[in-house]
């Protein structure tokens, strides 16, 4: 069957994928549906398709629609950042650092800033600490509602109005940060031992407004979804990851924390102002789906609850350490540290080692996405082609992240 | 020889209105749901092209015959040209046997419910021989899904109309709008069966939260994912068309067809023309129900259809015929007695269908222990 599509020469993942199938035969299993002699078929899903977010891409080999084996594909958004790091600054790489897990920049720039500010030694001011957790929770509600957002998108693109939702609304979060930063995606913000600029005038009123708005948003999601009978059909027991799995694949962030694995290092490792906030760690019992879904959920209000103490315990002081601007060169000790950071996904680690000069000797990242998606030819292969959508919808992979 | 020309004619004439009736519908159905959906999705949706975006449909139309007319080197070239042409046929001849108002019918056959049932699976055909001419992995799978759908689904459809033919006596649909006069619509004293006959249309439609043949997040775009320009368009058109067809389908079986007040109060040419009016208006609410429900319920799963139809569609239609032959055999009243029985069943279905299913999905997950790190 497949001879008959092909239209140009496998590729080396198509040929292992054909491998496979052909050790599978010779070893006598044949296909899971009754009558059928040989039903499989080799289909490429991405790295143009609409579901797998960004260019991810899964050579699927189906039994009708069964998924007998997936291989994952990544390298389609690769632009050698770790690399990069070796030839600029400390300084000039932080806007690069905005480009890996893109759509949680601010969390990225957080674990960076924090390994250099560990390596030398540098405490930012109390205020900068407040308004680090306060932007970084911002962006936190921001990623989990594109998450929530297009997950529910790939279960029927125009079934409910939920993507439309969480995009109109991620605006709001979008707006706050651009009056902090200044951009709306790409944030370079985060300066080493404080951050680029204080609180805008007004912005704290802007921000409880926004925060007074939240829980009704998300209560309204949960309107949508999570009591919709269809909804729960096509994600309730599906893609069940185990708590041996999280411990076996490195899995961290709400992919765990659906398990029943209350790994959060906002509590487990705490950096920056967060034992002294009062926050709950949301933790769901099933690992499937839906708990994934209901964890970001459950999570954004978690956020909002934080910004608010933020808010609230907010000092005044100045917002970077010593002089007024923050150092534009720095050349850190010699030695290697590494510092784990919750980001929306996961723990976002990042490793330096320095050499003593003004660029890092090198830079490694570990990205949560990439630890999640090695769980992806465990989880896929059993089940239907549409549940995999649903599954890897959950699971929150952003490329830029794995790819690096 | 003049009865052959008059016949020849008359068929001609049917042909072009039957398709100016699903072109037009087509694209008001697009612009309809396209603003609908926006409404609902707290956007603006086409307001630029004409009054309200109201040319916007026919933009898009000439858009798409103005593209290039392209085909996959490897793609059946008899069977892809083909598919578009013949995925019509199905939405047109069914208006063959619809009255659009008192004397305006194409032709008052007397196997008409039979007629109307044989000549939709055409769409499918044309879906399936459009799916495997592309030499496209989804498209197959798209085209396969489709077909195995309407196996499912036309079963649901037929029970749902076999208890209209035995309430009314008759196949002729005609007959069957004479039968609800003075407001007896079926759909009143028959609720369960027009729900069970509205979800199989809905899946025949492939549309709705049954349309895994296009499955856009998972197919690509299913069975049309090969096509471009106007041969896209036609699946498209049709697709559109196809909502008005079926709305008027129900219409005319379930709602009294184009009766209503003073329908009959202006006639020439022995045709009754306010009730084209009614008839409208009954289609394009339900036009409208079937774009709300395609806005508000995520897309099932193929195995989840399937066992929709097989396991509670099918019993449940076989249920309904069964006590509707036993009511209209014993019960004195038998309107009366089946609209009680109807209500009752439509309440009792929508009332407990749900919470038993979410009762079961919660039950069958495990749970794990929380562990602290």
């Amino acid at each position: 069957m497949f001879d008959q599509f092909a239209t140009a020469e496998p590729d080396e993942a198509v040929k292992l994928a054909l491998r496979r199938l052909d050790e599978a035969k010779a070893r006598g299993e044949g296909s899971n549906l009754e009558g059928v002699e040989l039903n499989e078929v080799v289909v490429n899903m991405g790295p143009q398709h609409p579901s797998t977010h960004g260019v991810l891409r899964l050579v699927c080999t189906l039994d009708g629609e069964l998924i007998k084996d997936v291989i994952p594909v990544i390298g389609y958004l690769h632009r050698s950042k770790e690399k990069l790091a070796e030839k600029r600054t400390y300084f000039q790489y932080i806007p690069i650092v905005d480009r890996t897990e893109y759509l949680a920049s601010i969390n990225c720039e957080w674990g960076y800033v924090l390994a250099v500010e560990k390596l030398m030694g540098i405490t930012p001011p109390r205020r900068a600490e407040f308004i680090r957790v306060i932007s970084g929770e911002l962006m936190r509600i921001a990623s989990h509602l594109v998450a929530v957002g297009t997950f529910v998108a790939d279960l029927s693109p125009l079934g409910t109005a939920m993507g439309f939702y969480t995009f109109r609304d991620r605006e709001l979060v979008l707006d706050l940060l651009e009056s902090l930063t200044g951009a709306r995606m790409m944030f370079n913000y985060f300066r080493f031992g404080g951050v680029r600029y204080d609180l805008p005038d007004g912005w704290i009123e802007k921000c409880r407004l926004f925060l007074k708005k939240m829980p009704k948003l998300v209560d309204e999601y949960e309107a949508l979804c999570s009591d919709n009978a269809v909804f729960l059909q096509r994600t309730m027991g599906k893609g069940v990851i185990t708590q041996q799995d999280v411990m076996d694949y490195g899995i961290t962030g709400p992919n765990a924390r659906a398990s029943g694995v209350a790994l959060d290092l906002r509590r487990n490792k705490p950096y920056s102002v967060y034992p002294e906030l009062d926050f709950e760690v949301v933790v769901e019992t099933h690992g499937d789906v839906f708990d994934r879904y209901l964890c970001r959920l459950r999570e954004m209000r978690e956020c909002v609850k934080i910004v608010e103490q933020c808010l609230d315990m907010l000092p005044n002081g100045p917002f970077q350490t010593g002089s007024l601007r923050a150092p534009y060169i720095i050349a850190p000790p010699p030695g290697a540290v590494y510092v784990g950071q919750e980001n929306p996904r996961g723990e976002y680690g990042t490793y330096i080692e320095s050499d003593g000069s003004r660029y890092p000797y090198r830079l490694k990242f570990r990205d949560p996405c990439f630890c999640n998606l090695q769980l992806f030819p465990k989880l896929l292969t059993g089940i239907k082609i549409a549940d995999a959508i649903a599954v890897s919808g959950s699971i929150d992979l952003v490329l830029g992240g794995i790819d690096r | 020889m003049t009865d052959i020309i008059l016949a020849v004619l008359r068929a001609l004439l049917f042909v072009v209105i039957a398709y100016s009736v699903l072109m037009l519908a087509a694209l008001v159905n697009i612009l309809l749901e396209r603003r609908a959906l926006a409404v609902m999705q707290d956007r603006l949706g086409p307001n630029r092209t004409g009054w309200q975006g109201t040319l916007q449909s026919v933009a898009d139309a000439f858009k798409m015959m103005g593209k290039e007319d392209f085909r996959p080197a490897l793609a059946d070239p008899v069977l892809f040209t083909l598919a578009p042409i013949i995925v019509m046929i199905g939405a047109v001849g069914v208006q063959l046997v619809l009255p659009y108002t008192n004397g305006l019918t194409g032709a008052s056959l007397d196997i008409g419910l039979i007629f109307l049932v044989a000549i939709t699976g055409f769409t499918t055909l044309a879906i399936l021989v459009g799916g495997w001419a592309s030499r496209n992995k989804f498209s197959l799978v798209g085209a396969l899904r489709s077909a195995a759908q309407m196996i499912s689904y036309e079963i649901p459809m037929i029970l749902g109309l076999l208890v209209v033919a035995m309430v009314v006596g008759s196949l002729n649909v005609n007959v069957v709008v004479a039968a609800q006069a003075h407001y007896q619509w079926i759909a009143f004293y028959a609720p369960f069966t027009f729900l069970i006959f509205y979800i199989a249309s809905i899946a025949e439609l492939n549309r709705g939260p049954f349309d895994l043949p296009e499955g856009e997040s998972e197919l690509v775009a299913g069975y049309v994912t090969e096509y471009s320009g106007m041969r896209f368009g036609m699946f498209y058109l049709n697709e559109y068309g196809g909502l008005t067809v079926m709305s008027m389908v129900a219409v005319t079986l379930f709602f009294g067809g184009w009766q209503g007040p003073f329908s009959n109060a202006i006639v020439f040419w022995n045709v009754s023309w306010i009730g084209i009016v009614y008839f409208l208006i009954k289609t394009y609410i339900l036009v409208f129900c079937l774009i709300w429900i395609r806005l508000s319920i995520p897309r099932l799963q193929v195995d989840q259809l399937m066992g929709f139809a097989w396991k509670v569609l099918i019993p449940l239609g076989l249920v309904n015929i069964l006590c509707t032959a036993a009511i209209m055999l014993w019960a004195p009243h038998w309107k009366i007695a089946m609209a009680v029985f109807s209500w009752v069943a439509l309440i009792a279905f929508i009332g407990l269908f749900d919470p038993i299913l979410k009762r079961r999905l919660r039950k069958q997950r495990e749970r794990q222990p929380v562990v602290n790190v």
